[in-house]
């Protein structure tokens, strides 16, 4: 368990041996289909071909799926209902053809946020890094956000460790505590992060290895039959939009 | 506040790619650099990247009576100068969208263009303006965490002005719409992040003198006698 349900459940997917590039390739050809294809029915085929692998051959939690895509959803609803509102000499009212424009730009965003959720709870950032370097994004900048990605999950435990010991203090018992207490949470969390970098460094240094910790990517094999499928998946759902709109 | 997956047109996700690329460029070359000239400071960076990550989870208490979450961006642009600020924010925005489900990839460059570009670099302009006018570091702080902020919620209410014009008033009424719908959320966090700001850097004036002085934040205090400094 690492804190964050996303990447708990990227961890225990079904789908953690797959190779990172095949799922990279089906998620990002799915991300484009949402972006491009009509709404109807395109972003819907998207949104159902998505949720369906994850909750069935990926066999990603209902709950985590759900729950994730929460966050997202509240910005979709107020932006696409903000987007549809004519403001005018008369006052505010619907714009023309609301339902149909608020309808499509939800439909793209959601199945968009469901192709992404997709990639990000079936394959973990440490698998996904080492792509970053095959795209030729430069070794100290992958190196940097590899330090990010193992750094953070002590950090959200130090927050959460620092803020339950602050609650049982009344720490939090009035906006001023609050406050209060949110700026000592802050400052900690940052000298810790500092601390456990300094750590780290001497450690490293003191094993000869002053330029990071470089360790071989784990090798996962691509699989034929699975970039097949998802390309006749991706065409499938290219076809009926097309034909369909 | 970040804009969702797929909630851009493609041409504007194109678009504002391009326009944040130079920036996020700029700073991975002065990463680049500051890593080869001192390989040591990959940890101390990727530590900034995490704190601006975990900052974002700490819940700001608000006078509405539920909690909002800060940026970071305008701390991280005072402590770490906004060209790292401009690839870090980057790549916490990329953790973002795929550990917490908050923005996305094809709305990865409007959302840097905004959080990691415009944010940090008005964040980082309030801040230097207070202290050169005079001010003191926490009133610059304050300056600097409530700007960047707002910054960051007035471009992606811009951005999102652009992508949807008003079928009657145009670009002017979509940003009126924008800005008014989430300036009920945004100002308050934008003051509250500018209280926090104060708070943390008061307390790392007391617990972390020595780390603000060498990223250029406090000026190295003047050698006194034994007990003097305390």
């Amino acid at each position: 368990m690492t804190g964050l349900a996303v990447d708990d459940a990227a961890w225990a997917s079904a789908w953690r041996r797959r190779s990172p590039d095949d799922k990279l390739l089906l998620c990002g050809g799915l991300v484009v289909c949402a972006l491009l294809l009509p709404a109807w029915p395109g972003s819907l085929l998207v949104g159902l071909v998505a949720v369906g692998l994850a909750l069935g051959p990926a066999r990603v939690p209902a709950r985590t799926f759900g729950r994730a895509v929460r966050l997202p959803l509240a910005f979709i609803t107020v932006g696409a209902l903000t987007a549809v509102v004519a403001v005018d000499g008369d006052g505010i009212g619907w714009a023309p053809d609301a339902a149909a424009r608020a309808g499509s730009l939800a439909g793209h965003a959601l199945a968009g946020s469901a192709a992404v959720l997709l990639l990000a709870t079936t394959t973990p950032m440490s698998d996904l890094l080492p792509a970053l370097r095959r795209l030729h994004v430069p070794d100290a900048v992958v190196e940097v956000a590899s330090v990010v990605y193992r750094l953070l999950f002590v950090l959200l435990e130090s927050l959460r460790t620092i803020r339950e010991a602050q609650t049982a203090r009344m720490g939090h018992s009035s906006l001023r505590r609050s406050y209060r207490s949110s700026g000592v949470l802050a400052a900690a969390v940052l000298t810790r992060s500092w601390d456990r970098a300094r750590r780290m460094q001497d450690g490293l240094a003191g094993r000869g290895m002053e330029a990071g910790l470089r360790v071989l990517p784990e090798v996962l094999p691509s699989s034929r039959a699975f970039l097949a499928a998802g390309a006749a998946g991706l065409a499938g759902i290219v076809a009926v939009s097309l034909v369909v709109a | 506040m970040h804009i969702a997956e797929g909630f851009l047109p493609a041409a504007h996700a194109v678009g504002w790619t391009v326009a944040a690329a130079p920036f996020v460029v700029h700073g991975a070359r002065a990463v680049v650099r500051e890593v080869r000239e001192n390989p040591e400071s990959t940890l101390l960076l990727g530590a900034a990247g995490a704190f601006t990550f975990v900052l974002s989870a700490i819940k700001l208490p608000s006078i509405t009576g539920s909690s909002s979450h800060p940026t970071g961006t305008g701390a991280g642009a005072i402590l770490f100068r906004p060209p790292v600020m401009a690839l870090l924010g980057t790549v916490v925005l990329l953790f973002q969208a795929l550990l917490l489900a908050h923005g996305g990839l094809t709305t990865l460059g409007a959302n840097a263009f905004a959080f990691a570009v415009v944010g940090p670099w008005v964040g980082y302009g309030a801040y230097r303006l207070v202290r050169a006018l005079g001010g003191g570091l926490l009133p610059g702080v304050f300056a600097g965490m409530v700007l960047a902020d707002l910054a960051t919620y007035v471009t992606t209410s811009l951005q999102l002005a652009l992508a949807f014009p008003d079928a009657s008033s145009g670009l002017a009424g979509a940003a009126a719409k924008f800005l008014g719908i989430f300036a009920i959320t945004q100002i308050p966090l934008a003051i509250g992040e500018g209280v926090l700001g104060v708070l943390l850097f008061r307390v790392l004036t007391v617990n972390a003198r020595p780390e603000l002085e060498r990223l250029g934040v406090l000026r190295p205090a003047p050698a006194t006698t034994a007990g003097g400094a305390a």
